[in-house]
């Protein structure tokens, strides 16, 4: 059966607001960009997630206000961004309803969905502040369909009297995204390098979107059945998407492309323009508290004039700094599919991303 | 001609967690300086360990130093690459086989006498739920420190080192002697040694209590105890040698040549 559409009709038909949702990869491996951005443009909302190690994937969701609860276990850049910035200040403002489970906690329950299991024993998060706190509280559980009405419940080991163990809930997802390297018009998926936590969430999903580098034949992807990692049955959508995972890497294909990631540390700093405003007044504030504190210090002298005028620059329109709402317009809104992007990244640039083979990453990155 | 006799704190630190790795241990990477040290031990010091990294990748040999333990550049080159809960379950299994062969590095912004550590949130005038400074949550560290023993990597300050944290993400010895065995966790295992830039401490084996155990050529028992915001017992410190020219040369021209992670001192 033929599977494959146009990444606009599968995120159309295979993604709807308020569903149960993972990404696979790994803050910046394998994320399955293409998608994240074609439901940005969409409008699709109200997710509750299972984030895995995430990263700008969905911090951008979050920053777009299109999260209802999110299940957190690491969110981040790494290597690029310490703390994925939009993520923080949603938390920081008390804007986010979200859960801390540990990495290996999500992955286990992940895994244990896709085992189809009733729920989860695990020996881990005792005696820490996981199992201590709930960010989401039993009360408000109730009022959201899609979460647990529990986080984790201490239980006894029945097979070993005395023996204090932790369950915890199995996702239920609806729906998964992931990107691969080379997929099949049947479905049928070819994962290269760590797969991460993609092949559980693809059994695990009712819906399971795929996006390829590359789109081969049914015929040709059989031909070595010990790289096939995804039966082509848990699939409903294929989509031929060249750099779907773009920014990120893509084992054996491209490297990450750190001019982005870079621009989007920058950028997400500010959500939108009258924050950039407001955050660099602060700064510019703190800074001459500093400076008046002691006046003879050069340095510190200079650094409160370069922040009074970026403050000032900003407040007058002169010069306001790219923001996260900055970035999405460039990236995701003003393009009008993939391709268009792929157009706008440009051939140099892309092609500089492509591994060098003897390696497994990239030596000719745009530095 | 580059002067390789003059080192940073950081060199110092790299250095620190490479003589810590012992012959043939299975070695918990994260990214930065953990894993500068760890290719310093490999390279040098201990070419028999074996890193390994959280997202499932064993017994890694990068060319180019990794941006993050998903990196290309740790898949590449490694001996086997699963998925992350088969690295969970080695290391679960590793403890229920009574092996001893793994230690793992975790970081933290805050940590107690007792080596618990926080990478979760800081409360300032907020709580868990709506926090002061956010941090990117446990990733795989709360695992690592149920089941492994830890070298815990810190910033030696006063605002870090705490008698009392505000979120445990990594569970160390608990309130002391048995703690880990009431909050469930497997009680031998634990954090060993806190390393920092000003020197590497220790935890005391009838209280579980950290105390100074090395000093810097560049640090002191008082430089210590003035950046730590507990009292922290200091009599037995004694002098770690800093690190030979020949080390220096290799961290700055063969395993970080880029300063990915160690800046090298302009002058």
């Amino acid at each position: 059966m033929d599977k494959v559409y146009s990444l606009h009709d599968a995120v159309a038909k295979f993604v709807e607001s308020g569903d149960c949702i993972s990404f696979g990869g790994f803050t910046t491996n394998r994320k399955p960009y293409a998608v994240v951005n074609e439901i940005l443009r969409q409008g699709q909302k109200d997710f509750t997630v299972w984030a895995g190690a995430a990263g700008g994937d969905w911090d951008m969701m979050i920053g777009e206000g299109r999260v209802k609860a999110y299940i957190n276990c690491y969110t981040a850049n790494s290597g690029y961004t310490n703390v994925s910035r939009r993520f923080r200040a949603a938390i920081e403002k008390g804007q986010l309803t979200y859960e801390d489970y540990s990495q290996d906690v999500v992955m286990l329950q992940l895994h244990a969905a896709s085992l189809g299991l009733p729920f989860l024993p695990v020996r881990l998060m005792q005696g820490s502040g996981l199992m201590k706190y709930w960010g989401i509280s039993e009360e408000q559980r109730k009022t959201l369909e899609k979460v647990d009405d529990l986080k984790c419940v201490e239980i006894e080991n029945p097979f070993n009297p005395g023996e204090k163990v932790v369950a915890v809930p199995v996702p239920k997802l609806d729906t998964a995204v992931i990107h691969v390297q080379q997929a099949s018009p049947d479905g049928t998926c070819i994962i290269m390098g760590d797969e991460f936590h993609d092949v559980d969430i693809a059994i695990a999903a009712r819906k399971v979107i795929v996006t390829c580098d590359e789109l081969v034949s049914n015929e040709f992807i059989r031909r070595d059945p010990t790289l096939t990692r995804i039966f082509g049955e848990c699939v409903s959508a294929v989509v031929h998407c060249p750099y779907g995972a773009w920014p990120t890497q893509c084992y054996g294909y491209y490297d990450n492309d750190p001019n982005a990631l870079r621009e989007y540390d920058k950028a997400s700093k500010y959500l939108d323009a009258e924050d950039a405003k407001a955050q660099l007044e602060k700064a510019a504030v703190k800074a001459e508290k500093a400076a008046e504190k002691a006046p003879d210090d050069a340095k510190l002298a200079e650094a409160a004039a370069k922040a009074r005028k970026a403050a000032d620059d900003a407040a007058a329109g002169v010069a306001i700094p790219e923001t996260f709402k900055d970035y999405l317009d460039k990236w995701v809104y003003s393009v009008t599919d993939h391709n268009d992007m792929l157009n706008k990244i440009g051939g140099h640039r892309l092609m500089s991303l492509r591994n060098a083979p003897h390696l497994g990453y990239s030596n000719t990155h745009i530095k | 001609m580059a002067d390789y006799t003059k080192y940073t704190k950081q060199e110092m630190q790299a250095y620190a967690i490479a003589k810590s790795i012992k012959e043939n241990q299975i070695v918990i990477v994260g990214t930065g300086l953990p894993l500068i040290g760890a290719s310093l031990a490999k390279a040098a010091i201990c070419p028999s360990c074996h890193p390994i990294v959280e997202s499932g990748l064993m017994d890694c040999d990068p060319v180019e130093v990794p941006r993050s333990v998903g990196d290309d550049r740790f898949m590449a080159h490694c001996a086997v690459q699963w998925p992350n809960i088969r690295f969970i379950g080695f290391e679960a299994n590793e403890w229920l086989h009574g092996g001893d062969r793994l230690i793992a590095f975790i970081g933290g912004a805050q940590i107690d006498p007792y080596g618990n550590v926080n990478s979760t949130c800081i409360y300032g005038n907020g709580d868990y739920i709506k926090p002061q400074t956010r941090f990117t949550g446990s990733g795989g560290a709360n695992g690592i420190a149920t089941y492994c023993n830890t070298v815990i990597m810190m910033q030696h300050q006063k605002r870090r080192f705490m008698e009392k944290i505000d979120y445990i993400t990594s569970c160390g010895w608990m309130d002391g002697p048995g703690g880990r065995e009431r909050a469930g966790l497997p009680g031998n295992r634990g954090p060993q040694m806190v390393v920092t830039d000003l020197g590497i401490m220790k935890f005391d084996e009838d209280t579980k209590r950290m105390y100074l155990a090395y000093y810097y050529p560049f640090s002191s028992p008082e430089m210590v105890q003035e950046n730590t915001g507990f009292e922290i017992d200091v009599s037995r410190a004694e002098l770690m040698e800093g690190p030979s020219p020949e080390i220096i040369k290799l961290i700055r021209e063969q395993i970080d040549p880029g300063q990915a992670f160690i800046k090298v001192p302009k002058d």
